[in-house]
């Protein structure tokens, strides 16, 4: 339960606002790679944290990443020319560069100096990994670029896709700290999935549907152990690190690739879900990468040309009661994200959280809204950087493991949850 | 034969303006939750959250730490009531539904187990909040870990208000 207050404060990302002001310390993804496949290709519209942007990549191969609207009439740049290093607004050829720098207004004499004093707001644009990563915030503050391994893995090792989710991004990152539900939402899943099935642990999961949990606070966020039942004597942990403000990773299963997400806001009620799959030391298979491309595992099949799921909210996500009744699908919904982004949409587009029921076993959801209500006071009121921004942050993995019954996890498990180029996963 | 689908059915289902006319009666809190502080820091944390307005929640503190190791039944462990004085654990978890323990070193270690105990056998849900980390809390969490459904380690003492809100207490 929080306070509507507490909600709006965690759930506004707009201008202006604390959680707003928060996202705009981080380096976020805007938008994948293959989106800007060509230099002088098709601009793209973005938007992010409420803010209408337009991304485009020049004759010179520049990102850029700007006000979507015209500085002349505000029409949408995205029906603009681009050409000759910088996008020309069709209206009256009006010209920007990467840097939003407005370059050319044919309607001005020529020896006018008329464009040096038009500038459209623009954000840096790095490609990092399969991901152009953008920062919203003061330049005087921007950080250092993201570290988190999926992006620093050699590209035959990852892939990287992304979904519209409608719903604000609290409930959708919630949902990924949330380890108790894969017994039953995703359970259908465990045992067939390509990217899932032929690992110990989906017996575990499947055999023990009540987990134990340690939420163990870290410098960048928390690690979160979920503890189930093993053989005689041991225990089986997930443990899924949440590094602020939206990074998860999916304990692994097996050798299959390992998983997470990064949840950013579009506006207060959507977001996009970047879901990654990589293994940190081997390339992925021809049948993975396919797997993936098919919306297995955490990833979604998308509407051809969109990055909207072919299962939502206006199809009902194509229920299959049959498939329920069957078990094949728990929810009755098909595939992992789609499971997991009909629920979270049904809950509203900003989910009432005066009206919750918690438990004790959501006492990590309960630490990650206090650990983003706390950053956001001590930077609103004394400039305190947030948890997550320092790449150091960065560097951690998800685990899976069994551990004897009197062996803490956090204490075995410090080398397996960090970072080691060249070393594989620890998984079961 | 596919079934059809209700087209749209769920877009309709979650707009701001169908919200408003979801169904508002006050939620029931939860039913009783118990909050023992097993040492001296701990109790200070617990006493400082007593001072909220809580609906259920009772707080004690669990003074006879030493003498918890012989005891034979849990039940008989005395906890100190912070505003009635002293109690029999066994009586306090009548019609409970979560206890939260909270501890900063080892020196409620047995104590722990007795809670913990005496919660799993009448079905209470024990939740701990380890405030510190370390080999000082090594036993502490020892003895809560076979228990507590969640442990939060290393706990802030504001945490113990924090979910003590969440769930309504």
């Amino acid at each position: 339960m929080l306070r509507p207050e507490i909600n709006e404060l965690l759930t506004e990302t707009g201008p202006g606002t604390p959680m707003g002001e928060l996202f705009r310390h981080y380096w976020l993804p805007a938008l994948l790679a293959e989106e800007l496949p060509e230099d002088d290709g098709a601009p793209v519209r973005v938007k992010i944290l409420s803010e209408r942007l337009i991304a485009f990549r020049d004759t010179s191969g520049r990102y850029g990443l700007m006000d979507e609207f015209c500085a002349h009439r505000g029409v949408s740049l995205w029906f603009a020319r681009n050409e000759e290093n910088g996008l020309r607004c069709p209206y009256h050829g009006w010209k920007y560069d990467v840097t939003g720098q407005c370059l050319e207004v044919p309607s001005e004499p020529e020896a006018s100096n008329f464009c040096a004093n038009v500038k459209l707001k623009s954000y840096p644009l790095v490609k990092v990994g399969d991901i152009l990563w953008t920062y919203l915030g003061d330049p005087e503050s921007q950080p250092p670029l993201p570290e988190y391994e999926f992006v620093h893995v050699p590209e035959s090792q990852t892939y990287t896709s992304k979904r519209w989710q409608e719903s604000n991004w609290l409930q959708a990152l919630e949902g990924g700290i949330d380890s108790s539900h894969v017994s039953f939402l995703h359970s259908g899943q465990l045992n067939t999935d390509p990217l899932f099935k032929g690992s110990r642990g989906n017996d575990y999961n499947k055999g023990d549907l009540k987990p134990y949990f340690e939420v163990t606070d870290t410098p960048g966020g928390l690690f979160i152990g979920a503890r189930r039942n093993a053989e005689e004597g041991h225990y089986y942990w997930r443990i899924t690190p949440w590094v602020m403000p939206s990074f998860t990773m999916v304990p692994p299963r097996a050798d299959h690739p390992v998983h997470g997400h990064i949840w950013v806001p579009i506006d207060d009620e959507n977001c996009w879900v970047y879901t990654f799959d990589y293994h940190p030391v081997r390339p992925l298979s021809d049948d993975e990468r396919s797997a993936m491309r098919a919306g297995h595992g955490v990833h979604s099949e998308n509407i051809p040309g969109t990055y909207r799921p072919m299962a939502n909210k206006d199809n009902d996500y194509l229920m299959d009661r049959e498939a329920q009744k069957r078990n094949e699908h728990y929810s009755g919904v098909k595939g992992i994200a789609i499971q997991d982004a009909s629920l979270q949409e049904s809950m509203g587009p900003i989910v009432d959280r005066t009206k919750e029921r918690l438990v004790a076993t959501d006492t990590g959801i309960i630490k990650a809204r206090q650990k983003l209500r706390k950053a956001v006071i001590a930077l609103t009121d004394d400039g305190v950087v947030p948890p997550g921004v320092d790449p150091e942050h960065h560097r951690v993995r998800s685990v899976s493991v069994v551990l004897p019954h009197d062996v803490a996890f956090m204490e075995a498990t410090a080398e397996d949850a960090s970072v080691r180029p060249g070393v594989a996963q620890t998984t079961v | 034969m596919a079934r059809p689908i209700l087209h749209n059915s769920c877009a309709r289902a979650t707009t701001a303006a169908e919200s408003r006319f979801r169904i508002d009666v006050p939620i029931a809190p939860c039913r009783a939750a118990r909050v023992i502080g097993l040492d001296d820091d701990s109790v200070q944390v617990v006493a400082d959250a007593a001072h909220e307005p809580w609906r259920t929640a009772r707080f004690y503190a669990c003074d006879d730490t030493a003498e918890a190791a012989d005891l034979p039944d849990p039940d008989d462990l005395r906890l100190r009531d912070l505003d009635r004085g002293g109690m029999r654990l066994g009586d306090e978890l009548e019609g409970v539904d979560v206890t939260v323990m909270v501890a900063s070193n080892d020196d409620g270690a047995a104590a722990a187990s007795h809670i913990g105990l005496a919660c799993s056998l009448r079905g209470i849900t024990t939740a701990g909040l380890v405030l510190g980390s370390g080999s000082s809390v090594a036993g502490a969490l020892a003895s809560l870990r076979p228990y507590a459904r969640v442990l939060l380690v290393p706990a802030e003492p504001d945490d113990l208000v924090h979910l003590l809100t969440a769930l309504r207490a």
